[in-house]
């Protein structure tokens, strides 16, 4: 299927891949693909926040997460993870965004998946989906975000 | 915090709490393990040394660390 995404697409999954791997996880989730698309100015304007915001809030779920089980980390060093030699495969809820986002680009009548359509597809993410989560985090108004999308006609 | 405190936490919240936690956990446990590693191969650990503190072989941690 990926034959049939257009080259911001392509970039946003890889750097969905550099993202998980930058974050020490083992599998490419939808936070991910969310942070991964967010690499691509056309869905930051969609979406109305950018790639370091959705880290820092990332970072902010993790520490109440660790918070929570009275593991206090502010402060402590984060040193860059080095990718692993293993291969990195997507979880099931990243999984089900692909063909989402494909039914997306048939609603728009385009012919190849940008990272607007995966955009529209990770919209669709309910709680405790990973990326719903993030979203929930960073307050994006989901209607606004389908809105802009639309109108730009990506 | 108390441990006894912790496990009633666990207990009375919501699943998604412990579940949150724990990918927190792993992804924490890599960091700190990233560190870990850092500093002593500058203090020159070797590479089995190393596997041996974390259970695991010579091998793994230099496929993951070394370069």
């Amino acid at each position: 299927m990926f034959e049939q995404f257009a080259a911001g697409a392509r970039a946003a999954v890889a750097s969905a891949l550099s993202e998980a791997t930058l974050r020490g996880d083992r599998r490419i989730g939808t936070e991910h693909l969310l942070l991964g698309v967010l690499h691509e100015p056309g869905a930051v304007r969609a979406l109305g926040s950018d790639l370091e915001s959705a880290r820092a809030a990332l970072d902010a779920l993790d520490r109440s997460a660790l918070a929570a089980v009275g593991i206090d980390v502010q402060g402590i060093e984060r040193p860059p993870i080095p990718a692993s030699p293993k291969r990195t495969p997507f979880t099931s809820g990243a999984r089900a965004v692909l063909p989402r986002a494909l039914t997306e680009t048939r609603k728009a009548g385009s012919r190849r998946i940008t990272p607007e359509h995966l955009l529209l597809a990770l919209l669709d993410c309910e709680q405790p989906d990973p990326a719903a989560e993030l979203m929930a985090q960073l307050g994006i108004d989901r209607t606004a975000v389908r809105e802009r999308i639309r109108q730009t006609g990506a | 915090m108390e441990t006894g405190d912790l496990s009633e936490r666990l207990r009375s919240h919501d699943p998604a709490v412990g579940l949150r936690a724990v990918g927190a956990l792993r992804r924490l446990a890599e960091q700190v393990e990233a560190a870990a590693v850092a500093r002593a191969r500058e203090q020159g650990w070797s590479w089995e040394q190393i596997g041996d503190a974390l259970g695991v072989s010579r091998q793994s941690v230099h496929a993951k660390y070394g370069k």
